[in-house]
């Protein structure tokens, strides 16, 4: 019989032993290491993977742009013409909430363009989760891919026009009031959990699309008036306490408040607020990895 | 310390079911009260009942008709996918050779596939980039490695398939019926650096010829609709294969047991 704890020969030899469809750990471990490992599980995976990750994504990103001459330029255009004309549009007309510090019009365009930030980040993850594993199907299939790191790989990309977004917006704020508020050098303290929190979207979306293309057609019909009931174009603030409240329950509005209150008005979010969004996101992350995880071997012989 | 005998590939009784669903609301209701003795699936048994070891160093050829479960055994060696029941146990960095270039990317490069290809089979960046002037020599495609891959021929995006397979330092190597498609002269190439690589790494070896396999693998098992049907030394085991193949015809209604 063959010795499990001979590692003498190959020392860095990876093992893989299943029984009747069950991995077996090289021992037990008790409820509260399950926790632990459980938790830790998707960074050390990541961490592992992290040069296919590198790859993948490099690829994916020269995709976007092959065949373009301009390139880059296009993903800097899109969201500054949006910016202005957010600008133009909304400029004299519209106040903001009462507790704002300042009124004048480029203050209003940062605030919506706050918004769209955020509420884009996560339509370009919605559209997309429910057909990322049908697009690397030929991967997930055919070779030992770890279809997990796709969602990370995903939001990865997203998150560089998210980036480009929030860079604008920071040069806008800064060339039109010449000053930054203190507030936004703890935009990371933003930036993190929210990126767990459209991960662990994305492991929910992709896992269920993979069964199902409804996931597609659902975020297809919902995403849009998803915009009207996120306070993009308008503040909860100026509702009524019980829509004030009921605002809460869509999970995006707190994020946008968190990035306007950092960028736009300099101040520190209400301490629920962080809480809420704190807890969501960090719920959403673990969730989603359990439940693309709980269904991956399906996913391998469905798609 | 018998590092001859120390076995690294080991499946008891191994089976493999694919559940089939009518419609995706069946798979929705399964999930929400659907249980293992009340499914809303149908279960098609791709594997029964397969038992084998392969010790370090020797190589194991697979034979058997289409459909008759060898990819699949295939990919839970490889751990693309899990076995339902038994015990499947590998010790070592698996390459397959398995349907070669399918992470290819036909709008890039052959250098910029090369560094997915290898990522994707576990290597590390470095590890390519200095491997990488090796892969060009063994592929030998010459100038086309700076052209999208979509101007390659089939071979040559073979070439560049099996060149990276070879450099990743595999313990275990999966070859599924991949050497067919290039040149004689490359074939050759393939079928030496197989013979190199089998004085210290573990094969597995699917082939239809019979004569392939005599000649890059000792013993055989021969799988037949999910099942171990003969198993022993290749000679044996493509005797028999050879033999049934000329009294059993080919069953029409096979795929259709589902």
């Amino acid at each position: 019989m063959v010795n499990l704890n001979n590692r003498q020969e190959l020392p860095d030899a990876p093992v893989m032993h299943f029984v009747d469809g069950k991995a077996v750990e090289p021992r037990d471990y008790n409820w509260l290491e399950r926790i632990g490992r459980f938790l830790v599980r998707p960074f050390v995976e990541a961490w592992h993977h992290r040069d296919l990750i590198a790859a993948i994504l490099r690829r994916e990103l020269r995709e976007r742009f092959s065949g373009s001459m301009a390139g880059w330029v296009w993903a800097v255009l899109a969201p500054l013409i949006s910016l202005v004309t957010y600008t133009l549009v909304f400029g004299g007309s519209a106040t903001l909430p009462n507790k704002a510090q300042s009124n004048s019009s480029i203050d209003y365009a940062l605030f919506i363009f706050g918004g769209l930030v955020a509420f884009n980040f996560f339509t370009e993850m919605a559209y997309r989760a429910p057909s990322l594993l049908h697009e690397y199907a030929h991967y997930i299939k055919q070779t030992m891919f770890p279809a997990e790191m796709l969602p990370i790989i995903s939001t990865l990309r997203a998150t560089t026009y998210a980036s480009i977004g929030l860079a604008l917006m920071l040069a806008c704020q800064l060339l039109f009031t010449g000053t930054l508020h203190w507030t936004v050098l703890l935009l990371p303290l933003w930036f993190v959990p929210f990126l767990m929190f459209l991960i662990g979207i994305t492991w929910l979306l992709s896992a269920l699309g993979a069964f199902t293309r409804d996931t597609a057609y659902l975020m297809m019909t919902i995403a849009p008036v998803l915009m009207f009931a996120t306070p993009v174009f308008f503040s909860h603030e100026t509702l009524g306490p019980t829509w004030y409240l009921l605002m809460y329950a869509n999970i995006l509005t707190g994020f946008i408040e968190t990035i306007r209150d950092l960028v736009v008005f300099g101040r520190i979010p209400a301490g629920l607020v962080i809480a809420w969004t704190m807890f969501v996101s960090l719920f959403f992350f673990w969730f989603g990895y359990w439940f693309f995880r709980r269904q991956q071997d399906a996913i391998a012989d469905v798609i | 310390m018998s590092s001859d005998t120390e076995v690294v590939i080991r499946a008891k009784h191994l089976a493999k079911a694919y559940k089939l669903y009518d419609s995706p609301k069946d798979w929705v209701k399964q999930q929400l009260v659907g249980s293992e003795k009340n499914p809303y699936y149908k279960s098609f048994w791709a594997l029964k009942d397969i038992s084998f070891e392969v010790k370090r160093g020797r190589s194991l050829g697979i034979i058997g008709r289409n459909g008759c479960g060898k990819s699949t055994l295939l990919q839970i060696v490889c751990g693309m996918t899990k076995p339902t029941k038994g015990e499947i146990w590998v010790k070592g960095r698996v390459a397959p050779v398995l349907a070669l270039g399918a992470t290819f990317d036909l709008e890039a490069t052959g250098r910029e596939n090369v560094l997915i290809g290898g990522a994707v089979l576990g290597l590390k960046r470095q590890e390519i980039l200095q491997k990488f002037d090796s892969i060009t020599e063994f592929a030998g495609i010459g100038a086309f490695m700076d052209q999208p891959l979509k101007l390659y021929s089939a071979g040559m995006r073979m070439r560049l398939a099996f060149a990276i397979c070879a450099h990743i330092d595999a313990e275990i190597l999966i070859v599924d019926e991949a050497l067919s498609v290039g040149d004689l002269a490359f074939q050759k190439k393939c079928v030496d650096w197989i013979d190199n690589f089998r004085r210290t790494g573990t094969l597995l070896f699917v082939s239809h010829s019979t004569g392939e396999l005599s000649r890059l693998c000792e013993s055989a098992i021969w799988i037949d609709n999910g099942r171990v049907r003969e198993a022993g030394s290749v000679a044996d085991v493509a005797r028999a294969y050879r033999r049934a193949t000329f009294v059993e015809k080919d069953n029409m209604k096979r795929f259709s047991a589902v």
